[in-house]
């Protein structure tokens, strides 16, 4: 025997000043199944839902109907409403009467007539919704956080700091990421270093952060709260225990090939680490261009090890994690102009792209901080950026790469004020100073001298004799072609999606926006997570941002990432699709369509079958209708349900 | 023996007889045949006329192709202009049935179809992809050694590069590696992709503009030390050779370069009977280009 | 005689079509009443046979409203109602169904303007159709 009781919410005069109330409850109260119907002027308040807990204990309810204002409103309110009574939360449902008819439409009898439909509508799912349970299952209370720039070092820090562990895994030699190839940053000037490598060094001494550098996560199973992560630690060519940094190493080996963390500005040894501060300071092997490695000569490195750490043949390890929760912080790539072949990068010596110029900048660069020309070591005095280069161009990114303007100006900055006789220009389409004291930094930067020419570059060629870069462009401002001779141009490049971020995608089931970054679950309101359960977004990974957004949006992936590992046990929606083994034939037509990977095909006695998940389901109910002969259902929207509901509205049956 | 159905436009039968000659003979040295089209109109024009009625282009273009197809075999122009033309139009009803069906329904009142099935090439990519640059270089009999080239590429045949695909659109190669290939110096000159002034009609509208983009090119060509140049397409051509007269006429400049279709330059280099390169219907005199071959060669 | 009134029913999708629907109603938006809102998590959630048992039913048109094609909350249930519901149109006719009965649309939560004047069209166009003959009883 179905005891449903419907209460009908006035809502004040929202829903009663059009539809009429009492006729609506007197027709509700006869309709099958259905002991009892009420209308309260406001159901959501206190006395509201005394009302319906009061029923359900004296009255016998075991079902219950609000037809009030949309579910998303109150849904969970008369949730807890239902369980506080000892009714099973999942036995109500909601008739969406304001939303869906008072609101909408004016004609009293049409709208009352409409929301007695919804009412029957909702009367005939309630009748047969089945009581369900959460799930729980347990945390694993742990993260991993993948890539380790100053977002992924953030994020680590912040979970360390509040008392859990984290698994730091960065594929390079050393942490430190994109921002230690920077010089200065924008708007104070202060010295990426300076403000970096405490942070660094904070992280080497944490000892709830285990860190595996020159590493990569290869493979990810599981679901939220229970992640095995497999991590490739690659070799180094020595044992790292023994090995004390003392950089003798580096210092006495004699190859020296272009150094791809100076952009190429500079020289490394072949075995070398990225730079002083490194962390860990302990060089790796670079096994294309070791003379041992490939020619089997020299093996100086191993004769002057004092501590005999080198170790040629030393290969891969393999590490198995367990973690709870993942935080994707893999960081950007610059883009490469050669594309841009109007601009001539890679023909002409002296265009260079904004972070080589970075490393030209910094203190402990291959130039030790001074800005010189690449084809003769002059000091240039004439020098143009060229912005958005590979942004904003239908030819290449669509996107604004958000840091472009900035780094220009602060660059532009820096030059002026160590050679202030030089003449700088800017050449933009607009600039985007949109950050605190941003635009009062680009002020300071016309006040300085910087010349600043409205209008995109259509092209640079080259004087042959002074191999001098000339710059064609249309001065929007002044409505003609322009042509400046330079002697140095810096094309101010923007972030791209890094080159193995299809690997990771992958690897996790993340999605992608059009612009190829890591898509967040929503781009307002979930910024930082993604659709993958127990999977977070820290920095450029999921999009170009500088350094103050990336270190915000970190202390948020830290956040979200706390919130799943900091409880023991998680509840699972109950709300998911589920198989009846005794129909289904395992052809896996289902696990073909789920997203989410929750699918299994598994192996009985005598036949297969397909098995979900729970936990990795998420209710969408694509298996269900992909199932040809009906053995998966989706929790209380099933076929039955839905004919019943379409009935109910059409059939004119009760 | 490989065929190519082949369309002339306008420009060659009428003024530049020499391109054609050169390079029919040329291919015919290198085993590949030349079929004529017969009944071919006008390309027409591609930037001007589907600029005013684009299915009047598309109709007369589509109509070319459909003669040439009948050939049953690909079709090659010698024009950048018409390359332009038939390939964009190509490429327009390929990928739209509904514009294909009603072109061939116009088609149909002239007793013909537009069926998509020839490819339309450029003789720049038969000499470069048919014949190899290996192979023009071992045919080489007069050494082109200490002739300066400039290359000029013209833009229908580059743009729109999402259409044409023949890499890159900014910094071509494929013209520079034929000019080496016959022994000449291929040298870099100022604004090398710069339009020649002839295109989008303007020639027909305001010869000043025209001859504006002409004479600066000229200009950049002879400061770099070119001692010809070297051009893919009909209208380039005309713009160049004319155009220097003309220049002449107007602004009193005389530049004297003498202007080759890069099949006449091979031709050169293959030893061709000069007259048979056809130079002497050209406005610009070629005989500084010769005697300094010639000289070269004592 | 009185004027025909449609009855129509709309499958929207849980997090985007039926907030759309819930921010015309916060709107105000006024549309016409012909039609009832069944909630389904998303509209690669509807089996073709709903529309159908609809149809059958006497519904004198069917909507499936989801998250615009690159916005599914489930990455691509969308892109499923799609191929199904386009199928589904391309046989109706050989059932003897009017395939104009059946409309799917994409419509946001920000979409509220578009609910509404999809619901005012879709009802006009049924109108124009008259009732459906199944549902004649």
């Amino acid at each position: 025997m179905t005891n449903i009781g419907v209460y009908i919410c006035h809502c004040g005069t929202n829903i009663a000043g059009v539809v009429d109330v009492e006729g609506l409850t007197q027709k509700v109260a006869k309709l099958k199944d259905v002991s009892l119907a009420k209308d309260y002027k406001y159901m959501c308040s206190e006395p509201g839902q005394d009302l319906i807990r009061e029923d359900i204990k004296n009255r016998n309810l075991d079902r219950v109907v609000v037809a009030a204002c949309s579910p998303r409103m109150h849904e969970n309110t008369y949730k807890k409403v239902l369980a506080s009574a000892g009714l099973n939360p999942f036995l109500l449902e909601i008739a969406n009467i304001r939303e869906q008819a008072s609101w909408v439409h004016l004609d009293k009898e049409k709208t009352t007539d409409k929301a007695l439909d919804l009412i029957k509508m909702a009367v005939a799912k309630v009748r047969m919704d089945e009581p369900l349970t959460s799930l729980s299952a347990n945390v694993i209370q742990r993260v991993l956080v993948i890539g380790a720039g100053i977002a992924g070092i953030q994020t680590s820090l912040d979970i360390a700091n509040i008392g859990f562990d984290v698994v730091l895994v960065e594929k390079e030699q050393s942490i430190g990421g994109r921002m230690s190839q920077l010089g200065k940053t924008f708007p104070t000037l202060d010295c990426s270093a300076c403000i970096l490598t405490p942070k660094m060094v904070e992280v080497s001494l944490n000892p709830r952060i285990k860190l595996f550098t020159y590493s990569e996560v290869e493979e990810i199973s599981g679901f939220i709260g229970n992640f095995k992560a497999k991590i490739r630690k690659k070799s180094r060519g020595l044992d790292e225990s023994l090995c004390t940094g003392c950089g003798l190493c580096q210092e006495k080996c004699p190859t020296k090939v272009p150094s791809e963390y100076d952009e190429k500005m500079g020289k490394r040894k072949a075995i070398y680490t990225l730079f002083p501060q490194a962390v860990p300071n302990i060089p790796v092997i670079d096994r294309a261009s070791c003379l041992y490695i490939t020619k089997g000569k020299c093996g100086v490195c191993k004769k002057v090890c004092p501590a005999g750490a080198i170790d040629y043949e030393r290969t891969d390890e393999f590490i198995e994690e367990e973690i709870g929760a993942v935080v994707v912080a893999t960081g950007f790539d610059p883009f490469d102009p050669v594309s841009k072949e109007e601009y001539g990068f890679g023909i002409y010596r002296n265009v260079i792209t904004g972070l080589q110029l970075e490393r030209l900048l910094h203190a402990a660069g291959p130039t030790k901080g001074e800005v010189v020309r690449p084809s003769d070591g002059a000091i240039p005095k004439r020098i143009a950026f060229v912005q958005c280069v590979g942004s904003r161009d239908e030819h290449a990114n669509k996107y604004c790469s958000r840091v472009c303007c900035m780094y220009a100006i602060k660059n532009a900055l820096l030059i002026k004020e160590h050679h202030p006789e030089s003449e700088i220009f800017i050449y933009y389409i607009d600039i985007r100073a949109f950050g605190k004291g941003y635009e009062e930094f680009y002020k300071r930067a016309q006040e300085n001298g910087i010349k600043f020419m409205r209008g995109r570059v259509a092209e640079i060629f080259e004087e042959q004799k002074s191999r001098n870069p000339v710059i064609r462009a249309d001065d929007t401002l002044l409505g003609m072609v322009t042509e400046n001779e330079l002697d140095m141009v810096v094309l101010s490049v923007g972030m791209i999606p890094r080159s193995d971020s299809s690997k990771i995608q992958k690897m996790l089931g993340l999605a992608a926006s059009p612009d190829g970054f890591f898509m967040e679950a929503h781009a307002k309101l979930r910024p930082v997570d993604t659709l993958v359960d127990g999977v977070f977004l820290a920095g450029t990974a999921q999009g170009p941002k500088d350094i103050p957004d990336t270190v915000a949006q970190a202390k948020g992936a830290a956040s979200g990432a706390l919130e799943v590992i900091s409880h023991k046990t998680l509840q699972l929606s109950p709300l998911i699709s589920e198989v009846d083994e005794r129909l289904c034939r395992g052809c896996g037509d289902c696990k073909d369509v789920c997203e989410y990977g929750a699918i299994e095909i598994v192996t009985l006695d005598t036949h297969k079958v397909a098995r979900i998940n729970p936990a990795i389901c998420k209710g969408c109910g694509a298996c269900a209708v992909a199932c040809c002969n009906g053995s998966i259902k989706l929790r209380n929207y099933t076929d039955s349900i839905t004919f019943a509901m379409l009935d109910a509205t059409l059939g004119g049956a009760v | 023996m490989k065929e190519y159905a082949t369309f002339l436009g306008c420009i060659i039968p009428n003024r530049y007889p020499g391109i054609e000659a050169t390079s029919t003979s040329i291919l015919k040295y290198f085993d590949i045949e030349l079929l004529p089209i017969n009944g071919a109109s006008c390309c027409p024009a591609p930037g001007v006329f589907s600029c005013f009625h684009l299915e009047s282009w598309l109709a007369i273009a589509a109509r070319n192709i459909a003669i040439g197809e009948e050939t049953g075999q690909d079709i090659v122009t010698m024009c950048n202009g018409c390359y332009g033309s038939l390939a964009e139009a190509n490429h327009l009803l390929n990928g739209n049935k509904e514009l294909k069906d009603k072109i061939n329904e116009i088609l149909s009142k002239v007793g013909c179809e537009f069926k998509g099935n020839s490819k339309i090439k450029h003789m720049i990519e038969v000499f470069s992809e048919d014949i190899g640059v290996k192979k023009i270089q071992e045919s080489m009999k007069n050494t082109l050694d200490g002739i300066k080239v400039c290359t000029h590429y013209g833009c229908h045949f580059l743009k729109p590069s999402e259409i044409k695909k023949h890499g890159s659109s900014e910094r071509p190669r494929f013209l520079d590696d034929i000019v080496r290939a016959t022994g000449a110096e291929s040298i870099d000159y100022k604004d090398k992709t710069m339009c020649c002034g002839f295109g989008g009609g303007v020639r027909a509208k305001d010869i000043d503009v025209t001859l504006d983009f002409t004479r600066e090119k000229l200009k950049n060509i002879i400061l770099a030390g070119g001692d010809c140049i070297v051009d893919q397409c009909a209208s380039c051509h005309l713009e160049f050779d004319r155009g220097q007269a003309e220049i002449k006429k107007i602004y009193g400049e005389e530049f004297r370069l003498p202007v080759l279709y890069f099949t006449q330059l091979i031709g050169l280099g293959l030893g061709m009977e000069q007259k048979k390169l056809g130079l002497e219907f050209q406005n610009i005199p070629a005989q500084s280009l010769l005697d300094k071959i010639n000289g070269g060669r004592k | 005689m009185t004027e025909f009134s449609p009855r129509i029913v709309a499958f929207c999708c849980n997090w985007c079509s039926y907030v759309g629907a819930d921010l015309a109603g916060t709107s105000r938006l006024k549309y016409p009443d012909n039609i009832r809102i069944m909630r389904v998590m998303c509209s690669g959630q509807v089996f073709p046979s709903y529309i159908l048992k609809a149809l059958e039913l006497g519904a004198d048109g069917v909507l499936v409203a989801g998250c615009h094609i690159g916005d599914c909350h489930y990455v691509s249930g969308n892109k499923k109602a799609q191929e199904r519901v386009e199928t589904l149109l391309r046989v109706m006719k050989t059932l003897g169904l009017d395939p104009r009965r059946v409309r799917l649309e994409w419509i946001s939560a920000s979409e509220g303007m578009k609910f509404a004047s999809t619901v005012k069209e879709f009802v006009e166009e049924i109108k124009e159709l008259g009732p459906n003959l199944l549902g004649v009883r």
